[in-house]
């Protein structure tokens, strides 16, 4: 296997991790040494030559190698099992939809949520317990700070150049979970989404950070739904009025419920859709009233439609929590999802 | 134990894009402003469009605002840009 990227020399571990921080290529934590061995055995794993093309990134027309992500990948801690991983959330990052420049270079500061669905959570002990949105596993977290090098690295989404984010948040380090399939009696959210359940999956969204709500003195799926939504109305009063991807979190002990009175994930968005929306009146209330003008009167779902929430079931076994996860921008970014292994450009086979 | 390690970055530049020339005066140009549409161009463009004109004599100002401020400008601004002598792009937030 040849690869096309230059080597450097280090004499040894420290000298490898200064080579890296003082020339910008990491996110401040120490890296491994991208060394050709590691990074053939990512692309031997993807069955992917170094040269084949991901995508060419529409704004600066910047080409993304597989080797590229691979040396990021193993710089994140990625083992070649995880490799596919990143392979597919970049090529889904990259979907016109995604609007993957925008997304990373905005003041708004988001970061890329990762969701893993299927076969594979498995095969990389993917947890979706105790955790999910932190470290919950070696896997989520070295996948989701894979996302962030390779924007760093071959995007230049570094702080104060491509990326002007005006605050960020912490799932900039990394910002992937995995959904609760075995201990839930819901449809997984990439089969919710149009693929086949047996296929592993990976849904990718511009999110804001996640914002914890709590509420364990019901059982009742609409009063639990309500802290939900409420939360979601905060987010439109205070950040962003445009409607788009929300993702919810819903842990064990509110699925119960919400499971045993029989509610669907297409309930759940129905019921949420109808309740997280507000009034622009309502701006006057939070310090904006100066945008309001002669509009007050106009409603603004948080979701054009009730399939833009992405109900995710994960979490630990304890706790009336849950948390709901904004969209960067609403309408201007969409989640994508796409399977494992899957082509995106490829010919339909030919009859 | 040395390390052989490689190089994250993209290695090849972004292609570039080329200058036009640059204009010997303003006098009797005209410039296209392509705002981002944030409210804090509707001032600065509003500035400049009057220093433009009263100060350095162009003769017309054409203004267009970006439908998605995240995104590149629209195909219809970017196929107007050639009927212009200069233009200012400009992100306000």
């Amino acid at each position: 296997m040849q690869l096309a990227s230059r080597t450097y020399d280090a004499n040894d571990i420290s000298a490898v991790q200064e080579l890296y921080h003082s020339s910008g290529w990491t996110d401040g934590l120490p890296i491994v040494p991208p060394t050709a061995e590691a990074v053939e055995a990512c692309l031997e794993w993807a069955m992917m030559p170094p040269d084949q093309l991901i995508g060419i990134e529409p704004v600066r027309g910047l080409a993304i190698t597989a080797e590229k992500l691979a040396i990021n990948a193993v710089m994140a801690g990625c083992l070649p099992m995880h490799f596919p991983v990143v392979l597919t959330a970049w090529t889904a990052m990259m979907q016109d939809e995604f609007l993957m420049h925008g997304a990373t270079a905005s003041t708004g500061g988001c970061a890329v949520l990762v969701v893993l669905n299927g076969p594979i959570r498995l095969e990389l002990g993917a947890s979706g317990t105790f955790n999910a949105l932190g470290n919950s596993d070696r896997a989520t977290a070295v996948i989701g700070r894979a996302i962030r090098l390779c924007l760093i690295n071959l995007m230049d989404v570094r702080p104060g150049v491509i990326d002007r984010s005006t605050l960020g948040h912490p799932g900039k380090f990394s910002f992937c979970l995995a959904e609760d399939e075995e201990d839930s009696a819901w449809l997984p959210l990439h089969e919710q989404r149009g693929i086949e359940r047996a296929a592993s999956a990976v849904t990718v969204m511009a999110a804001g950070a996640p914002r914890q709500i709590m509420n364990e003195w019901t059982t009742r799926p609409e009063e639990i739904l309500e802290t939900f939504a409420a939360e979601m109305r905060a987010n439109l009063r205070h950040y962003s009025i445009y409607p788009g991807n929300y993702a919810i979190i819903i842990p064990k002990q509110l699925r119960e419920h919400l499971q045993a009175a029989g509610w669907t994930k297409t309930d759940i968005a129905a019921f949420i859709h109808e309740r997280a929306r507000i009034h622009r009146r309502e701006w006057a209330e939070v310090g904006k009233g100066a945008v309001v003008r002669d509009r007050g009167d106009s409603v603004y779902p948080a979701m054009e439609r009730p399939d833009q929430l992405l109900v995710i079931a994960a979490g630990g076994p304890a706790g009336g929590f849950g948390a709901i996860v904004p969209p960067w921008l609403g309408h201007k970014s969409r989640a994508v999802t796409l399977a494992v292994g899957a082509c995106v450009d490829c010919e339909p086979p030919k009859k | 134990m040395t390390f052989r390690v490689l190089d994250p970055t993209a290695e090849k530049a972004p292609p570039a894009g080329k200058a036009a020339p640059r204009l010997a005066s303003l006098e009797g140009k005209t410039i296209g402003f392509i705002s981002n549409g944030k409210e804090g161009t509707k001032g600065f463009f509003r500035h400049l469009d009057r220093m433009l004109r009263e100060e350095h004599g162009v003769a017309k100002v054409v203004s267009r605002t970006k439908s998605n401020y995240s995104a590149p400008a629209d195909a219809g601004i970017v196929a107007e840009i050639k009927s212009w002598d200069a233009v200012v792009s400009g992100i306000g937030d």
